[in-house]
This record gives C-alpha cells, structure tokens and sequence, in this order.
C-alpha cells in the first residue's frame, strides 16, 4: 500500500508572519495570471492551484471566483 | 506703564469713569479704580456667570438630539439644532464676557494671562492627537492594504486626485499665511496699528483662497466619503483638517476686528497669540495630508 504524501504550500519569505492570509491571496493571483498568460492547459501554472488550494479556505476561493466572474475582484489580475 | 494707565489711554471714557487720568496717579484714584486697585494681587477672582451650566445644557441637548436625529426619532433634528444655537449663544456671550473682563475692565494681569496661554497650547496639544489619529488610520489602511481590497492601494476603481494639480497649488497657501500672521505679530509688537490689520487682511484672504480651493476640490473629487477605506480615511483627515482652517480663519478674523478696534497692544494681545499659535499648527499640518495622502497615497 503506497503512502500517502501530505504537503503544503513551501515557505516563502514574502509572507513570513503566522498569519498567511496574504500568502494564500498572491498565490491565488498569481494562478490566475499564470493561466491568462500560458492558457489552461499547460503544467507550469499547477503548482500555483496546488498552493492556493492548501493555504485559502474554501469559502474565500468560492468568493474570489464569483467576484472574478462579476468582474469586482479587486486585486491586480 | 501699567494695564490700567494702558487701558485709560486706549479708551478715553475709562478717563471719565474712573477719573484721574494718565498723569493722576493710581493709588490717589483707587477708589474709583474699583476692582483693580481695590486688591492687593494680581488675580483674576471671576463673578459668577451662567454660561457653564449653559453650555452644559447645550452640549446635552445637542447628544441626545444628535442620537434622536441620527435614529429618526421625531423632534430629533429639532433637539439637535436647539442645543447647537444654545452652544452657539454660549461661546458668543462666554467670549463676550472674557473680552469685556480682560480689555475693558483690565482684570487679565500679567499672571492672569499664563492661564488662557497654557490653555491653548494644551488645547493645541489635543489638535494634533486628535488629527493624529486620523494619519494612523489612514497610514494603517494603506501600508498594508488587506485582502478584502485586494491587497492594493489605491483600492481598484477608486479615482484620485493627481496631487500635482489642486492640492499641490493649495499646499503652499497656507504656509503663506502663516507668514502673513507673523508679519501681523510683528506690526502689533511695533505698534503699527493699521498694518496690522492689513497684515491679518491678508492672513485671512489667503485662508479664504484655501477654503475655496478644498471646496473645489472637494467637488470635483472622483470619490467620496462612502468609497472603501479610501474614501473614509481621505476625507475623515482631510476634511477635518479643512474644519479647523475654518476655525482657526473665524479666530484670525475676530483678532482683525480686535485689532481694527484698538483692542490689541503691544503688551498685551493674548488672543491674537493664540490665534496665531492655532494658525501655524492648522498651516504646519497641511503639508502631512499633502504628502502622505495626496502624494504618497494617490499614486
């Protein structure tokens, strides 16, 4: 049976306090430039999903989409 | 030469008053000089007066009313206007008493004034924790803008103003006159009656120039005080620092009149020290909105 390998975000030295609230915003912007620059379907931009998807809760990505889909997301996409 | 040989000098009919004249002596005529020769200190023991319990009386009305007003209660606006024009009658006479005590009746001695000048300078001291506060406020929302405006700042969508085009024009303004109502402080200190008043004419005028340029400002502004964070820290500060150069041009306009009056001398002249102190505070202030609102903030 494999193990299963649990990871998070890797520590950045932009966001060095407890709280990383702004550490999950700036990962999810810089997904969702990424992919307005490379397109979807290319790898590069995973590792941006997989670091926002593990710092942000749940309830602020559900926001942050519908705000970006109304076009009153306000950070710099 | 003492306060009251002063006082006999400025206003001829204190000669009829109290008789003697500038040559006769005090003490010969210290019966007729009633309340200053008839102490042997230089304190000021104040008559009774209702206008602290007024006053009171207005600022209650004026927090309930403003409470009642604010949660459409009826009579709100009602109460709250009554106590604004009993705090309005109360300052008008207070003051009015202050100046018939000190300028005519000569009770503001030498030791009497150390307690309206220690005053302002702790009421000065007030301003600037008051109008601090409202720099904090605004240094915390825009050093580190938070997340729920989008970690920028200016905040996304929000206009503002180019600060090389209003309020650069406006900022040297009011330096200027600070300058002015020094040139006005020396003309009192060299006796130059008239110059004075011309001096705080233009003390005035320039204050005026500023209030119409923030009005236009103001007016024109691409956002306003409901706009997120910005808004609310852009005018909190420099709406209240407007509110004082209104102030402190209502101040410098009662001096011009005292002055224009003859009411101010060389010796003595408190109130337009005040006036003055309070002038350069509101004109100093100006340059932090100008550089770390306008400039800093708006760019």
């Amino acid at each position: 049976m494999a193990e299963i390998e649990l990871k998070t975000a890797p520590a950045d030295f932009r966001f060095p306090t407890t709280n990383q609230t702004r550490h999950c915003f700036t990962r999810y912007i810089e997904y969702h430039k990424c992919v307005a620059a490379k397109g979807e379907e290319t790898p590069d931009c995973h590792k941006f999903a997989k670091y926002y998807r593990s710092l942000c809760p749940g309830e602020w990505v559900e926001k942050w989409n519908e705000q970006r889909a109304n076009g009153t997301f306000p950070g710099p996409l | 030469m003492s306060l009251a040989c002063q006082i006999e000098g400025k206003f001829p009919f204190f000669t009829t008053l109290g008789g003697g004249g500038l040559k006769g002596g005090l003490h010969t005529t210290g019966a007729k000089w009633f309340m200053i020769e008839s102490q042997r200190h230089s304190y000021h023991l104040v008559d009774p007066s209702p206008w602290p319990i007024s006053g009171s009386l207005g600022a209650l009305a004026t927090t309930v009313g403003g409470v009642m007003y604010m949660h459409s209660f009826q009579g709100g606006a009602t109460l709250l206007s009554l106590g604004l024009i009993f705090i309005l009658y109360t300052m008008l006479v207070w003051w009015r008493d202050v100046l018939r005590e000190s300028t005519l009746e000569g009770h503001h001695t030498k030791a009497v004034q150390l307690g309206p000048r220690y005053g302002s300078i702790l009421f000065i001291v007030s301003e600037v924790m008051f109008l601090f506060a409202f720099f904090w406020a605004s240094s915390h929302s825009s050093l580190a803008p938070t997340v729920e405006i989008g970690g920028i700042w200016p905040p996304k969508g929000i206009g503002v103003l180019d600060p090389w085009e209003i309020p650069f024009l406006n900022t040297p303004i009011l330096p200027s006159s600070g300058a002015a109502v020094t040139w006005a402080h020396h003309a009192i200190l060299a006796k130059k009656e008239k110059r004075a008043v011309l001096a705080l004419v233009a003390t005035v005028s320039l204050a005026l120039v500023s209030t119409g340029f923030q009005g236009m400002e103001y007016y024109q502004a691409p956002s306003n005080i409901s706009d997120s964070i910005y808004g609310s820290t852009f005018f909190l500060a420099t709406g209240f620092h407007g509110f004082h150069v209104i102030i402190g041009t209502l101040f410098l306009i009662i001096c011009g009149i005292r002055q224009y009056l003859g009411h101010l001398t060389k010796e003595h002249h408190v109130g337009f020290e005040a006036a003055a102190w309070y002038w350069h505070f509101v004109d100093v202030v100006r340059l932090f909105p100008f550089v770390s609102i306008y400039w800093w903030g708006g760019i």
